[in-house]
Formats: structure tokens, C-alpha cells, sequence
């Protein structure tokens, strides 16, 4: 069945399709099946049972759920940091034996039985602690173990203990509250189970040793390589199980004000149940509170609906372990296929229909015919360079480029054969320009925007920008930061390509084409990034106009050029210059006659053109091929172009025979040489242009005439303003 | 197991294709062979009188197979698209028109356009058996003999072989409905080898076309062209073009590849051809990102050279390979005579020169 063109691209163009793939990135995400999980339970319950939602049985099922609640709690933390609790049944029943205890035999006050529960919880944790963390026995049989011996310690405990703990005829008011009084219609334990879990959250999500524990849980070898104190960590997630059994064993002793031979017991089938239900990995280093929260609803209305619709306690224990089955299943399957699925669905593209029939053909007879010229380069650096994308040079002549190595690699003149690395940033240092004072500025490709001072310093001038509120991913981020140019007051202007994919997968946007790059303004005054334009599909290269009162951008994909006016009455708004190229446009750079240099990093194919048109071909194409097999626009073959002020096409210079320079990243004029660079090459091109100033300097028709703004307290600087006061200042800048 | 059968739905299907693994492992055996000679889109080649005839386009050219300059035989209106040979010295000569001329010999000056009521579209293969009976493999009933890639994106599978025995004059369709037959070889039993380019595999007819078509070797790496006996036994297959799972994924996307077929000039299609990197205009698959200054020879393509020596029962025991990264690819012919294979190789435009022992 053959989907009308129109149809087609309402559908793949309207629908969010790609934020499933971004939903899928996110961490939380994982949180959507228990979720739903937790609705289903509640509605089916919720159905079944009349009065299910009465506020009287609301209160009880809320009162048992604060016990249950932190018990959950602390075995998720211990499972974040890679282990498991059995023990926690036996803990709590200890805890409440100790609480009943200390208030109606020893006669004490509420508070110091809740600490007399705590030290047992405590003491019990830390003995299991010791033996995991430190001794490193394996958790499963160590709290097996102390399950056992908790368990029967409890038992002996009960019953010598019970009849004197009937007969008491102690009555204490505030124990009492905290069993059964509310507070503002809530029960006091929820209450205490609330503020716990919020701690506990802070805890995981913002402490360092909440931190350290999703480290050793996710990976205890690197945790270890990267310093963390694996056995104290490990020690304290028992630890802080036990505080939680503690607690809640408190909590119950209060509601039920005695403790009997049954207390506790099961418990730890719940908790675990409610744990991985919940979402929390078996393997560590994966779970949240949220996804305990989730787990222990859900499983306590599950036993509850189960008691009220009359089923007994064989068959809750059965269904509960059938619950873990499936949550275990679940939880392995989904840890090893979540990279799979996000694979196949991340990649959504766009419907996009190219236009415009000029031809980049050398016999074409168009203005953009391609030909042969620029294979006469001679190569700089050839075999040692890797993915120059951008080059500049400096008064002195010498060269600068940055490489796959994240380097930023200088080589002297007149001759280029000597190198140094002249910084090392990481990332990948994409476009280059450079300042009245020399520095460089680079857009370092998944990083952000950096500042290189004249003696090699580094300095990081951004990595976000606002974000806008709709989106899913952090767009805030900078993803792959691509060129800048500095504009005559100092702010740089430059682009994010993408906010959909990495620096180093590129060109998987083509196969979306979707419009999400940006365009984006450093200020150094505020030292604060912000977006100017967005819906750029593919923003690349960024130059300012050679008056200063706008900057030429490139739009890859689109294949077009755009001007945005920063200056004068037009300031803010963007017009098309060059639309429909045969070629993809990247780096824009001045040429010495008033002209631009635009390198071109790929042509169009018809084929690549066609699906674009066809998004359910891409889509399929990305689901069902390896990547290495996948549809490209052809970037084997760039060039040169070079255009006036008014967009009209001067001339071309390419490489047809692709054995020098098969792509074009970038080009800079300097003294009647263009240099050449290209994201994917091994070498710089060097190509003498015939009839070009020999004088001209890129940096030159930037910033001489122009006084830089001067440093305070530099007494040659301040000269040189002076000596430059009778010369015409730009516009605003005296 | 049992659930995969509901998660199917859910799923990506992969497209694959057979590996270039076993007989078919990759060397440069053919990018590193001889040249013999230097032609334009050499089509056929023959061992005939002591000398190689070449059909390069329309020419009908004669090497002398110790080297040298050729002969220019003849030249036709139409590129000819096959050539064989009668054993009393008279050549069959198919032609992209559509017709199989006699040239020389008893028949001399016959012309076949037509047997047994089906019209020659596509003459892509020749074979004789005794004195006067000529086999003819019909790439197909729509398209012509150099238009196999529109009959490929088209599904075609309206090939056919025919027999004509010249000297009764009877004509008989031994089998139709195969996907652009494209190599014939008679067995001794006078059964017939064809290999089926569309469906990449080869195929045994019997002589009196009676019972269907068995396949001998299936899920070939490559299109399977043409078939030479070799001299110790067995035979040579020409593999014309290699897969692509690309072109396997578009061969499954009819609204693409009918816009592509009707829009875009056929050599720039996602579709197997002779030779690539001819214009920039043609598509580009990642794998094949010139990077560093290399283009891997692993990149999937649209072309491949590779010739492979099938053992007496028709399994692959070798092969010679032409990568990626190399220039002669399309290799449509072979003939081989005294240790010395021939391969036409229409994309690279040359005419290769391989010692067997080497194979």
C-alpha cells in the first residue's frame, strides 16, 4: 500500500515520533512500567473491592503502608549498592520486641524507645554489615542466615517475654499517638514514612555517599579503581537497612501496642517483592526511592484487596512470588535489551522535500560546476594530521588546526614541516577563529565553546545555553558545537549543529534531517550563553559580514546560507542569501576581495534527495541495515565555493578525483593562500590563488583599524588607544 | 523461543545477505591480475581459432592471445551481448536489439529473432551442443540485454532459455519464468546449468525442458553471470555485481523504488552495476566514507569484481575478488585456454589475464 506524499509527511512531520527515543534516554524512564504497574493494581483493587477508596480504609491501608514503606526503603538502598537484605524481617520483628519492651516494661519514655529500636535495627545491620562489607561474605547467605538466627532469637525472646508484656498495665499517651493519632487527617507514621523516604532521596540523589553507593552498585571494581571506599559503603547501605527495619518496627509497635509470635515474619518476601517490582535492578546501580515508593503501593494494596476479597495468606505469599518472578524476568530482560530498543526506535526521520535543480556537474554549465583545481594543493602535515576541520593562522603565518585527538596542533612557518601541540582541550576543536588579541576562540565538538590564549592557556567560555522548556533531552547542553566567529563587540556567534546527536555521529542527523540546530550567542561581558534562532537543520558554519553588521550562516542540510543581521535596522531577523545549493554548506570564511569562501562538505545525491521524501524508507532503513550499510548524502566529494555580498556564486575549486581533499570542512585565506581542511582528511591543503593580495590577513580585515578594548592597568595598550584616539573609531566603541 | 513469535511484530527484520566468507573470502587476485588488454565495457569473450574475441560495445574485436594489437572483426548497429561458437567455425552473435546473427560457418548469415513463438528480448547468454543447436538465455521478456537493473528493481522474472536446432529448425522454450537467466553451460549429460541473476543462484534444466528447474547452488554472495568450463574440471562463475543489503531494502520498498526508477537515471539507482564512483552524483553508503584518505575495501558498493571456481558438482572451492577500494569490477566473461584464464571485466574496462595455477 503506497502512502500519498502529503500523508506521509503529515505523519512522520507532525508526530513527535523522536521523543520516544528521548524518553528512552532518560533515566527515568525506567520508572514508566512500574508505573503503570502501580495504576493497574490500584484500578483493578479499586474496582473490585467496595469502599476500597472510603477514607477509613484509606487510613489503615496509608498506616501500614509508612511500616512497610521504610522497611522498602532501606532495601533499596541496599540493593542500589549491589546487594541484597533478607534479615530485614527479622530486624523490624527485633525492633518491635525491643520498642514493646522498653515502653511497657522498662517503663520509658516514647523517644528512647524509638531509640532503643533504632540501636537494635542498627546494631543488626552493622553486624551484617561488618560480614558483607568488611568480611566480605556474599550477601544472599550472610542474610540468610541472619534471618534464621533473628528470627529465632525473636521467638525465644516472645516467649519469655510475652506474658509479662500482657500483663503490663503501662499506658503511655504519646506511643499511642504515634500508632494511632493524625495529623492534619494523615497518620503520623505515613507522615514519619514521608519525611523519611524525602531524606532518603536527598540522600541518593545528592550526598556523595548516596552517590558513592549507585557506583559501587553499578560497577564495585571501577568504584574501587576510582577511589570510592567500596567495604565502608557497603557496610553502611546494612547499616542504614537495619535503621529503616528499626524504625518501622517501631512504627508498628506503636499501631498494634504489643507484639506477637508472627511479627515480622514474611516480611522480607514483601519488601523484596515491592523492591524489584518497584523497579529496582537485582544487580545494583540502578533504582531510585521513587521506584520503591512505586513498588511498596503497589504490593501492599495487592496484599490488602487480596485479604479483603477473602484469600488467605498462602495464597498472597504465592501471588507475591509470582510478582517477583515476573519483576526479576522483567527487570534482566529489560537491562539487556534497553540499548537494542533504543537503537532501533532513536533514529525518527523527517519528511523533507529538496528543492532547486542546479547542477554541480563539471560539464553541468551551472555556477556551481565543480572541477579539478584544487587537487594542485600541496599537502601540509599530510599522514599526521587527523580530521583538521578548521584551520586559521596567525600575523606570523603560522597554522593552527584542531584534530580527532581533542588537540589544537600549531605548525610554524614558512614551511609547515615543524609542529607542537599548542593545546590539548579533549572533545573534538571544530571551528576556529581568532581575536583582536590573538586568542583563539574554538567550538570544541561535545564540549562547548573554549578560549586559547596566546601562550596555550585554555580557558572554558561555555558549555550550555538556556533551555527551552518543551524538550525532553537537556538541550541546555551543548551537543555538537560546530563554528564561531567574534563579532566587532566581542560577543561570539555561534552554532549547535544538532541537539539529537554527538560530534562524532554527525552525519546520522542528514538521516533524520530534522531542524534542531541553533544558533547562539557568547557574551563575554555576562559570560552567559543564549539561543537566537533554532529549527536549523544542521547550523554549521558562522561568519561575520565583512561591514560587522551581520554574520552568514551556513544551514547544511537545507543546503543554504542565511544572513541574521546584528546591527542596524534589521538586527534580529535572518533572510535567506543562497538556497538550494547542489552541495552541503559548511565554514564560511572572508575572502581577500570582498568576496566569502564557502567550503562544501558533500553534494546531494538524487538518491539521498528521493528519501528524503520517503521518511518510512529511512526509518526502515535504520531499524533493518547495520549503520555501515546505511543510505549517506554523499560526502566523498566537496569543494570550494566562493560568493559575493549578495549571494551571488563567484567561483568553485574541487577535487574530483577525492585523492587529496574528497571533503571540504574549511578553507582560510592568508596572504594570497587558501588553506584547506576537511573533518575526515589527513592533510591541509595549501593552494595558491591566482590573483589574490598577497598583503591580506584574515585577522587583519577583522581587526586592524579597530582598537581592542583594553585591559585595565596594561600601560602599552593603553597607548596604543591613545595613539589610535585621532583615527575614526567604529560606531559605539569610543 | 515460543514469545519471540509475539515480540516479531516489535521487531526490526534485519536484512541480510550471505557473508563473503569460506570459498568466497576476499583477496586482490583480480585487482593485481595482468591486464591483457585494454577495451570499452568488454561484454563477452571467446577462444576462437586460436585467437580471444572481445565484443567491446557494437565491436566484434580478435586479440592474438600471445598479446598485441587486435583485429577489428566487425561492427554492429546494437552492443552485442553474447557470443558463441559453432564447432565448424561459425560464431553466434546475441545483440542487445534483440536478435542472435550466425556469422561464418553453414549457417552463415542467419538471423533468430524469434523461437517457438517468443520473440528475443534479451539475449544475455549463448551455448551450442553439436553441430547446429544453439541454447539462448532470455534475460527477460521486458527489458533489453544492458538493462538488467530495471528488470532486477522491477521483480522481473520473465527470462527464459530457449533451443533452436538450426538444422531441423525446430525451436522449443525449455524454461521460462526465471529472473534474467544470465549464463548457460551444457552438462555432458546435454542438461543445462543456467545461473539466475535476479534470484542468485544457479539452476540445472534438463535438455527436453520437462521437469522444473533444480537449483544446484543457492544464496550466492554476488548476481551470477556467466558459466565457462574450466580446464581441470568444474567450472568458472562470473559474479557481475556483489549484494548490498541497501538494494536488498529497496528491492522491499516499492513507493521508494518506483520513484527512484521513474525519476532518476538508472546508473545512479541504488542498484548493482558494473562500476562506481563514476560520478558524485551516485549514492553513498556510510561504510564507504572515504576517511583518513582511504576507502575501506570492505565498504558495502554498488560494484565488485569476483570470479568463482566451482568444483565439478557445482559448489565454490575459490574465488578472485576485485574490492571496494579496486577498479575492476563487473566482470561479466571469462574464457580460459592453456593455464590462462580471460576475464572481461565491463567496469574496469579491461580485458585480465590470470594464470589458473594461482587460483
Amino acid at each position: 500500500m503506497r502512502l500519498p506524499e502529503s500523508l506521509s509527511r503529515l505523519i512522520y512531520n507532525a508526530i513527535p515520533s523522536h521523543l520516544v527515543g528521548e524518553i528512552l534516554t532518560k533515566r527515568w524512564a525506567d520508572n514508566l512500567v512500574p508505573f503503570l504497574l502501580l495504576a493497574a493494581v490500584i484500578a483493578i483493587f479499586g474496582t473490585a473491592i467496595n469502599g476500597f477508596f472510603a477514607p477509613a480504609s484509606l487510613l489503615d491501608t496509608t498506616r501500614q503502608l509508612g511500616e512497610f514503606l521504610i522497611v522498602v526503603i532501606g532495601l533499596t538502598i541496599v540493593m542500589l549498592g549491589g546487594g541484597i537484605d533478607l534479615s530485614v524481617g527479622s530486624i523490624y520483628a527485633l525492633s518491635v520486641f525491643m520498642s514493646v519492651v522498653g515502653i511497657y516494661l522498662w517503663e520509658l519514655p516514647a523517644s528512647l524507645a524509638l531509640v532503643l529500636a533504632i540501636a537494635t535495627g542498627g546494631l543488626c545491620g552493622a553486624f551484617n554489615g561488618v560480614l558483607i562489607g568488611y568480611l566480605r561474605l556474599r550477601a544472599f547467605l550472610t542474610t540468610l542466615v541472619t534471618l534464621i538466627m533473628g528470627r529465632s532469637l525473636y521467638d525465644i525472646l516472645i516467649i519469655a517475654w510475652g506474658r509479662e508484656l500482657q500483663m503490663s498495665p503501662v499506658l503511655n499517651d504519646r506511643f499511642d499517638y504515634i500508632g494511632t493519632g493524625s495529623l492534619g487527617g494523615l497518620p503520623v507514621s505515613i507522615l514519619i514514612a514521608g519525611v523519611f523516604a524525602l531524606l532518603a532521596h536527598v540522600l541518593l540523589s545528592r550526598s556523595r555517599l548516596g552517590w558513592h553507593i549507585s557506583a559501587v552498585g553499578g560497577s564495585r571494581r571501577s568504584a574501587y579503581n576510582a577511589g570510592i571506599p567500596v567495604r565502608r559503603t557497603v557496610f553502611l547501605t546494612y547499616v542504614i537497612s537495619g535503621l529503616s527495619a528499626g524504625i518501622a518496627g517501631f512504627l508498628f509497635a506503636a499501631r498494634l501496642s504489643g507484639a506477637g509470635p508472627g511479627t515480622g515474619s514474611g516480611l522480607e518476601l514483601a519488601a523484596l517483592t515491592a523492591a524489584v517490582v518497584g523497579g529496582n535492578s537485582l544487580g545494583g546501580g540502578r533504582g531510585s526511592i521513587a521506584k520503591g515508593l512505586m513498588g511498596a503501593v503497589a504490593v501492599l494494596t495487592m496484599t490488602n484487596g487480596l485479604i479483603r476479597l477473602g484469600y488467605g495468606t498462602g495464597s498472597n505469599q504465592l501471588v507475591l512470588g509470582f510478582m517477583l518472578a515476573f519483576a526479576v524476568v522483567l527487570d534482566i530482560r529489560w537491562a539487556k535489551n534497553r540499548h537494542k530498543v533504543l537503537a532501533e526506535v532513536y533514529v525518527a526521520p523527517v519528511h523533507h522535500r529538496m528543492s532547486g535543480d542546479e547542477s554541480a556537474l563539471p560539464n553541468g554549465g551551472g555556477a556551481y560546476a565543480l572541477n579539478d583545481r584544487l587537487s594542485d594543493a600541496s599537502p601540509i602535515a599530510l599522514g599526521e594530521v587527523e580530521g583538521p576541520e578548521d584551520v586559521i593562522l596567525d600575523e606570523d603565518g603560522n597554522l593552527y588546526a584542531g584534530t580527532r585527538h581533542g588537540e589544537i596542533v600549531r605548525w610554524f612557518a614558512p614551511d609547515y614541516r615543524r609542529s607542537e601541540v599548542f593545546a590539548h582541550i579533549g572533545g573534538f576543536p571544530l571551528g576556529l577563529a581568532m581575536d583582536h588579541d590573538g586568542a583563539i576562540k574554538t567550538c570544541v565538538g561535545a564540549m562547548g565553546l573554549y578560549s586559547i590564549a596566546k601562550d596555550g592557556e585554555v580557558t572554558r567560555l561555555s558549555t550550555e545555553t538556556n533551555r527551552s522548556w518543551a524538550s525532553v533531552v537537556d538541550d541546555a547542553r551543548l551537543r555538537d558545537p560546530n563554528d564561531c566567529d567574534i563579532g566587532p563587540d566581542g560577543r561570539i556567534w555561534f552554532t549547535d549543529s544538532t541537539t539529537r546527536y554527538d560530534a562524532h555521529d554527525w552525519v546520522l542527523d542528514s538521516i533524520e534531517s530534522r531542524p534542531t540546530g541553533r544558533l547562539l550567542v557568547y557574551d563575554p561581558k555576562t559570560g552567559k550563553t543564549k539561543t537566537v534562532r533554532d529549527g536549523l537543520r544542521y547550523a554549521n558554519g558562522v561568519c561575520l559580514a565583512h561591514d560587522g553588521r551581520s554574520i552568514l550562516i551556513a544551514e547544511s542540510w537545507a543546503c543554504s546560507v542565511h544572513r541574521y543581521w546584528i546591527d542596524g535596522p534589521k538586527a534580529g531577523s535572518m533572510e535567506c542569501l543562497i538556497a538550494d545549493m547542489p552541495g552541503y554548506p559548511d565554514n564560511i570564511n572572508r575572502a581577500s576581495d570582498g568576496c566569502y569562501w564557502m567550503a562544501w562538505l558533500g553534494v546531494r545525491t538524487p538518491t539521498f534527495d528521493l528519501s528524503l521524501r520517503h521518511p518510512g524508507f529511512r526509518k526502515r532503513m535504520t531499524r533493518r541495515l547495520p549503520g555501515d550499510d546505511w543510505l549517506f548524502p554523499n560526502i566523498n566529494t566537496g569543494g570550494v565555493i566562493k560568493f559575493d555580498e549578495t549571494g551571488r556564486i563567484v567561483g568553485t575549486l574541487g577535487d574530483l578525483t577525492g585523492k587529496s581533499h574528497p571533503m571540504v570542512t574549511s578553507m582560510r585565506e592568508h596572504k594570497g593562500e587558501l588553506f584547506v581542511g576537511g573533518i575526515l582528511n589527513n592533510r591541509i591543503g595549501r593552494f595558491r590563488i591566482p590573483g589574490a593580495d598577497s598583503e591580506w590577513t584574515s585577522w587583519k580585515s577583522y581587526w586592524s583599524g579597530k582598537t581592542p578594548p583594553v585591559a585595565e592597568g596594561d600601560p602599552s595598550q593603553a597607548a596604543r588607544r591613545r595613539d589610535s584616539a585621532e583615527t575614526a573609531l567604529p560606531e559605539g566603541r569610543a | 523461543m515460543w514469545w519471540d513469535a509475539l515480540l516479531d511484530p516489535f521487531r526490526g527484520k534485519a536484512v541480510t545477505i550471505p557473508p563473503m566468507d569460506g570459498a568466497f573470502r576476499p583477496n586482490t587476485l583480480l585487482e593485481t591480475a595482468e591486464t591483457f588488454a585494454e577495451a570499452a565495457h568488454p561484454e563477452a569473450l571467446l577462444v576462437h581459432e586460436g585467437r580471444l574475441l572481445v565484443a567491446s560495445g557494437a565491436d566484434l574485436l580478435a586479440f592474438p592471445l600471445e598479446g598485441g594489437a587486435p583485429v577489428p572483426l566487425h561492427r554492429f548497429e546494437t552492443p552485442i551481448s553474447a557470443l558463441a561458437a559453432f564447432p565448424d567455425g561459425g560464431l553466434a552473435i546475441a545483440l542487445v536489439a534483440g536478435e542472435v546473427r550466425i556469422l561464418g560457418g553453414r549457417f552463415d548469415g542467419r538471423v533468430v529473432t524469434e523461437v517457438a513463438g517468443r520473440r528475443v528480448h534479451a539475449p544475455t547468454a549463448l551455448a551450442t551442443v553439436g553441430d547446429g543447436v544453439l541454447y539462448v538465455a532470455d534475460g527477460s521478456a521486458r527489458f533489453s540485454a544492458d538493462d538488467w537493473q530495471s528488470d532486477l528493481m522491477a521483480h522481473g522474472a520473465s527470462g527464459a532459455v530457449l533451443r533452436l536446432d538450426l538444422v531441423e529448425g525446430d525451436g522449443r522454450i525449455v524454461a521460462d519464468g526465471l529472473a534474467w537467466p544470465a549464463g548457460l553451460l551444457v552438462e555432458p549429460d546435454r542438461s543445462l546449468i543456467v545461473s539466475e541473476a535476479s534470484r542468485h543462484r544457479l539452476v540445472r534444466i534438463t535438455g527436453d525442458g520437462r521437469s522444473k528447474p533444480q537449483p544446484v547452488l543457492a544464496n550466492l554472495p554476488g548476481y551470477p553471470a556467466r558459466l565457462t568450463r574450466a580446464a581441470g574440471g568444474g567450472a568458472w562463475l562470473a559474479l557481475m555485481a556483489p549484494r548490498n543489503r541497501l538494494v536488498e531494502l529497496v528491492l522491499s520498498e516499492r513507493a521508494y523504488r518506483e520513484d527512484m526508477m521513474a525519476g532518476i537515471a538508472r546508473d545512479l539507482w541504488i542498484a548493482p552495476q558494473m562500476s562506481s564512483g563514476n560520478s558524485f552524483l551516485e549514492p553513498l553508503q556510510c561504510g564507504g566514507v572515504v576517511t583518513m584518505g582511504v576507502r575501506k575495501p570492505w565498504a558495502p558498493g554498488r560494484s565488485y569484481g569476483l570470479i568463482a571456481r566451482l568444483d565439478d558438482r557445482f559448489r565454490p572451492v575459490s574465488s578472485l575478488h576485485s574490492r571496494a577500494d579496486g577498479r575492476r569490477h563487473g566482470i561479466k566473461d571469462m574464457a580460459e585456454i592453456g593455464g590462462v584464464l580471460f576475464a572481461a571485466s565491463r567496469g574496469g574496462n579491461a580485458v585480465l589475464e590470470i594464470e589458473t595455477g594461482a587460483a
